[in-house]
């Protein structure tokens, strides 16, 4: 007979909880061991125990009234802010990653020759560069594959987004993008 | 274009009330009392519902929500360490249903609540961090390891718990018949 198991493996192995392989060993060794069948037996008479419990009690209805009267008035208070903040917030993490991704690629390609700069130029380069830095969100919250990063930043830009991009903050991103608008605005 | 979107509240909303009963299932049996565990039960989902911005959707929705509780219920202990409620004689649920009287009840569903109630019995006997690991891996159907991220032990820990108290529950709790 091979050696017993922890006591703590049993809890396992009665709950269902274990992978395929260690079940059918474990499986094996109950065959030729009394004790730790009547361990296992024990165990799956106090899972079942528990079954008589109602897993879902019947709640008072003016507990329950009072319960979606609250939710609703956190709901109205929810503080507003523009649905961008609200995607960078909820998916910054993975903007960030794809951020990250691109700069990745955009280091690794040929630079694009920029062309020499034309009056008016800066103002339509910092839009694309808010509406890339926009679809690249939206890109996130899709989990689509983002646009090929070479439209994303123009060169000039690339050690400022570089070192942006280094502290890993898709929100910090974003406001210099817009900054920028901003500025040259 | 607020971050407050009617759609997004509402479906958390749904989703959140859905727990209650489950929620309020695990409460009244860490805390021992029916109005503490209900005013519990809505501190956790109001809790939920504020931080829903912070739950990552790669985690596991129940383990979060159960964590909350989980920590409501701790903090209302740790607050009121000398309330006669913390001997866990007070109404638990199943003892008195108000919504259907047991004259009613058919054989089948007296017998279920007689074993209930003897189950009950057997949960009050057991240490507190044992019964926890029980009640988590019954109203929030977690898994083990689970139930360690919720209470911040070694899966070892949690294992040996609920291998004490599934053994004291098969030893206090007469076999079902068939």
């Amino acid at each position: 007979m091979t050696r017993c198991p922890k006591p703590e493996m049993w809890v396992l192995y009665a709950a269902g909880e274990l992978a395929d392989r260690p079940r059918r060993a474990l499986a094996t060794h109950l065959e030729s061991c009394d004790a730790c069948r009547r361990e296992v037996r024990d165990l799956a008479r106090g899972l079942e125990a528990m079954e008589s419990l109602e897993r879902e009690p019947v709640l008072r209805t003016e507990m329950l009234d009072t319960l979606e009267r609250r939710l609703r008035v956190a709901a109205a208070n929810r503080p507003t802010r523009p649905r961008v903040v609200t995607l960078v917030a909820r998916y910054g993490w993975a903007a960030a990653a794809a951020a990250v991704l691109v700069a990745a690629l955009v280091l690794n390609l040929p630079k694009p020759t920029v062309p020499a700069a034309l009056p008016g130029n800066h103002q339509a380069e910092s839009l694309q560069e808010v509406a890339a830095a926009i679809e690249l969100l939206r890109v996130a919250d899709n989990g689509a594959t983002p646009l090929p990063p070479q439209n994303l930043f123009p060169a000039g830009r690339q050690n400022e987004l570089d070192l942006l991009l280094e502290l890993d903050d898709a929100g910090l991103l974003l406001d210099y993008l817009m900054s920028q608008d901003k500025l040259q605005g | 274009m607020a971050l407050r979107d009617d759609k997004d509240s509402d479906e958390q909303e749904r989703r959140l009330v859905a727990y209650a009963p489950r929620i309020y299932g695990l409460l009244v049996r860490m805390v021992g009392n029916r109005d503490t565990a209900e005013d519990l039960t809505q501190e956790t989902l109001l809790r939920a519902f504020r931080a829903f911005e912070t739950y990552r959707p790669e985690g596991k929705f129940r383990a979060w929500l159960f964590r909350i509780a989980r920590n409501a219920a701790r903090d209302w202990l740790r607050r009121r360490p000398l309330e006669p409620a913390l001997g866990l004689d007070a109404d638990w649920p199943e003892r008195a249903p108000a919504s259907s009287p047991p004259q009613s009840w058919p054989e089948e569903r007296l017998l279920h609540g007689e074993r209930a109630s003897k189950v009950e019995a057997a949960l009050k006997r057991l240490p507190a961090p044992d019964r926890e690991v029980l009640l988590l891996r019954y109203y929030g159907e977690l898994a083990f390891n689970d139930i360690a991220k919720v209470t911040g032990e070694p899966l070892g820990t949690v294992l040996a718990r609920a291998h004490r108290a599934l053994k004291k529950m098969a030893e206090l709790v007469p076999k079902e018949e068939s």
